[in-house]
């Protein structure tokens, strides 16, 4: 069985095509990120806009790549991300996916975003071990999910606030960098001292939340009392403080839960910083870590076609009357 | 005539807000304005406690636009949290219809409201927020105030 996978819920219009042996046929991915880099961040009206004028050209990419026909292809399911997200960026891809499903005479699926990250690693190494803990972290989610196998996720604890690439993205913007923050701050982190400003690594609690607010504000206020510090000192501070954060929590995760492996999940997870940290935490708690390439950590359709495969196969096909859920949480998902 | 309010820590810019719920009635629009850190998250947290939100408020940033469902005595029904941070373009605010998201019982506010100020008029109240240091923040309300709203910001100024 071949799925088309569809994701347009921020600023990437994809489309791939993956098998129900999670097979990735094809994947490709345009990024409209060059129109809101002047904005310092995605433009909803903008990124609504493009995936319009790009979710054709893409489809059909994706397609040609999978060595399908077009036109006609063989495809026997259309699987698209229905939320969260933008609204209008949902809905271009939610309706295309249906005109697809619709002309090619095939169910169509809608999928949840954050499910979708959590197949992602399952696409590299699909004889993956359950139990698994997977940090998922990017610009609009921050969650500790613990998956007991395909489909089965309890959402541990998530953000109380801003999410972990939100807090990039905005100290980015205030230091006067570019969008996304993530790269450049990851990248001017490397030569400065972490131990520079001193910051709050918030959320000491025993539960498992997250709050990254706090530690924007006092960069905001750190960095107004010495204004001669280097840039680089500042970005080294704080990705330190919020990886201490988040790795904090995914060690108190692995205390209480006997995992067999630990995921990283999102667009952060392509954070050099973050990734050196999950693995020698895995390390140290004798479990397998699973960090997907950047390809995969970032949006993509392959794991939307791969969450869509399974959701297919338990709950069937969605109702062509779906409608686009922006603030669809995880633990909502059936 | 203003109406002030000095908040000496993340708590009690909460509080403030809780009893800002007081002060709103259906069909409102709240612009919230002040930099990064100022403490407006905090604040709409405090404003959803008032209403009766039981869920979770978090930065509606990602999306925009984040609702939430309220439990209230005065019949204010929702709550739509906006924040404006992401958008481009004036006409992008006049695509999010606030006027038409708050006109079934609702309220709504919007953080960095004041890049789209001039779309929204002269209907709309207004929250500023000043860091005056570490801890206190100072936040003042303007707007569009009539006598009865002026009685209820006096007794929110004084609490």
């Amino acid at each position: 069985m071949k799925v088309l996978g569809i994701e347009t819920s921020c600023d990437e219009t994809a489309a791939a095509v993956v098998d129900d042996t999670l097979h990735v046929h094809s994947s490709v991915i345009e990024s409209s990120i060059d129109q809101h880099r002047a904005f310092g961040g995605v433009v909803p009206e903008l990124a609504g806009r493009a995936h319009i004028t790009t979710i054709g050209p893409v489809v059909r990419e994706a397609l040609l790549q999978a060595g399908l026909d077009p036109t006609n292809p063989a495809i026997d399911a259309v699987a698209v991300t229905s939320g969260p997200g933008l609204i209008g960026s949902l809905l271009v891809g939610l309706s295309a996916a249906k005109t697809y499903a619709l002309a090619w005479g095939v169910p169509f699926v809608g999928v949840n975003h954050l499910e979708g990250h959590l197949f992602a690693p399952l696409l590299e190494q699909r004889d993956l071990e359950w139990p698994l803990l997977t940090l998922l972290v990017s610009g609009g989610h921050s969650l500790i999910v613990l998956q007991e196998g395909l489909g089965q996720h309890e959402v541990l604890g998530e953000t109380i606030d801003d999410a972990a690439g939100e807090a990039y993205d905005k100290v980015a913007r205030w230091l006067g960098l570019g969008y996304p923050g993530g790269p450049e701050i990851d990248r001017l982190a490397q030569g400065g001292n972490p131990g520079a400003l001193a910051l709050p690594v918030s959320m000491i609690g025993d539960d498992f939340d997250f709050s990254f607010s706090g530690l924007k504000t006092a960069v905001v206020r750190a960095t107004q009392k010495n204004p001669d510090v280097a840039i680089g000192d500042v970005a080294a501070s704080f990705q330190s403080a919020v990886g201490e954060q988040l790795l904090r929590k995914l060690r108190r995760a692995l205390e209480r839960y006997d995992v067999k492996g630990v995921a990283l999940a999102g667009g952060v997870a392509a954070n050099s910083h973050l990734r050196v940290l999950v693995r020698s935490l895995a390390d140290e708690f004798g479990v397998v870590s699973h960090l997907p390439s950047l390809s995969m950590c970032t949006d993509n359709a392959a794991m939307i076609g791969a969450a869509g495969l399974y959701r297919f196969a338990h709950d069937g096909a969605s109702a062509l009357s779906l409608s686009a859920r922006a603030n669809w949480q995880l633990v909502d998902v059936a | 005539m203003s109406y002030v309010r000095r908040c000496t820590s993340d708590v009690r810019t909460s509080d403030a807000g809780e009893d800002f719920s007081r002060v709103l009635r259906s069909g409102d629009i709240v612009l919230l304005v002040g930099p990064l850190g100022a403490g407006k998250t905090t604040f709409v947290k405090g404003v959803a406690r008032g209403l009766g939100v039981s869920e979770r408020v978090t930065s509606p940033t990602f999306t925009v636009v984040r609702e939430h469902e309220c439990h209230n005595e005065w019949g204010i029904a929702t709550l739509q949290h906006c924040d404006v941070y992401r958008v481009g373009s004036l006409d992008e605010v006049l695509d999010l219809a606030l006027g038409e998201l708050v006109e079934e019982s609702a309220v709504a506010l919007v953080e960095w409201g004041d890049i789209a100020a001039s779309v929204f008029g002269r209907d709309v109240l207004r929250v500023n927020f000043e860091v005056e240091s570490d801890e206190v923040r100072v936040l003042d309300v303007d707007g569009a105030i009539d006598e009865d709203r002026a009685v209820a910001l006096a007794t929110w100024a004084a609490s």
